[in-house]
């Protein structure tokens, strides 16, 4: 079931729970929405330029999308057992029924990232039944307010992630699914592709302590090709749409941000 | 620059890995006066030659094993420490015991 944004223009200051960047969302005049609870950009500009900014390159900002984690010799098998598909080895992840994905940071450790188009309460469910016995040998680890979560997508993502990031992201050598934990712009960072419909979409988990500098430094990598801020609604009409819109128009560029000029 | 092959990660570029120091047996800490502890914690071997060294991927934050030849800077391999420590380090208890 996908979760319908309510009470847009919802203030972030209103909510208890807000993104690291939301200062950098409210100077771009971002339209905030509340997913049941969730408070998230829904958008900065025109639906219509968003989306083809998605498809061509895009940040979005998920830090307040829930997301959780669990480590624990025993932890394979109690996702499986809580109806889950772990995968089954390192730096992969596997895109669950939900939409969600579930990446193997190591032999013991996994992320769980809520789906885009999914129900935010539904997550609510399994951060409710961590074994709390610790004879089970898996212990959770909640991510969400250790990490902020971006998503870059579009067709020249990994052209831009390329000025950042010592890891070929291409698509000839990172493939869907595959999880790369490395330096971006010199801070640590777990980056996912997990594609959204037909357009490359990067998942990028990062120190919250850190979210406005790699923000700064995504948005200033993706200008010399035309890139920007984009909200959520954007990259949920990629996920549910997987026909290609129209070809991007040069003119119609983010109306606050524009490219940098040359000296 | 220089590129170090991770166990759990593949080949990263060497900015990313902290040098840990040589790998060296523990001491017995029952039977050890603060003169052996001092050499055992600051004095390496130093060695010319292929040495063991903990390495450790600072992103994942992932230690791991890595044989270098001191001569040539040269990487022979990098292994997981699991190749070395097959069963964790048993601590005192505070009963006296021990636990894992």
């Amino acid at each position: 079931m996908q979760a319908s944004p309510s009470a847009t223009g919802a203030s972030p200051t209103a909510f208890q729970r807000r993104s690291q960047l939301y200062r950098r969302h409210l100077d771009l005049d971002a339209a905030f929405a509340d997913y049941e609870g969730v408070l998230a950009v829904a958008a900065y500009a025109d639906p219509r330029v968003e989306r083809a900014l998605a498809e061509r390159l895009g940040l979005a900002d998920l830090s307040t999308w829930p997301r959780s984690g669990c480590a624990g010799p025993n932890a394979p098998q109690w996702l499986a057992d809580a109806g889950r598909q772990p995968p089954n080895r390192p730096n992969k992840a596997v895109a669950q029924e939900d939409g969600g994905l579930i990446a193997r940071l190591s032999e013991q450790e996994f992320l769980i990232l809520q789906g885009l188009e999914a129900d935010p309460g539904l997550f609510a469910a399994l951060q409710g039944n961590w074994p709390s016995d610790a004879a089970e040998s898996v212990h959770p680890l909640p991510h969400a307010d250790s990490h902020c979560w971006l998503a870059l997508s579009g067709a020249l993502a990994s052209e831009a992630l390329a000025k950042l990031c010592a890891v070929d992201l291409s698509s000839r050598s990172f493939g869907l699914c595959d999880v790369a934990q490395t330096s971006l712009a010199r801070v640590n960072a777990i980056i996912l592709r997990q594609d959204l419909g037909a357009t490359p979409c990067f998942h990028i988990l990062s120190d919250a302590s850190s979210a406005e500098y790699l923000w700064d430094a995504l948005v200033d990598a993706m200008r010399e090709f035309g890139g920007a801020p984009v909200g959520l609604e954007a990259l949920r009409t990629l996920k549910l749409r997987d026909r290609p819109s129209e070809s991007f128009s040069p003119t119609e560029r983010h109306p606050r941000i524009q490219p940098r000029k040359a000296p | 620059m220089k590129l170090l092959n991770c166990p759990l990660n593949g080949p990263r570029n060497i900015a990313e890995f902290t040098y840990g120091g040589e790998l060296r047996p523990m001491p017995d800490p029952a039977a050890t006066d603060a003169q052996q502890w001092a050499e055992h914690l600051f004095f390496p071997d130093n060695g010319a030659g292929i040495v063991t060294e903990w390495w450790c991927h600072t992103a994942t934050a992932y230690w791991f094993l890595a044989q270098r030849n001191t001569l040539t800077d040269e990487v022979i391999r990098t292994f997981p420490p699991s190749e070395v420590f097959k069963q964790g380090r048993k601590l005192a208890g505070k009963d006296g015991g021990e636990k894992s």
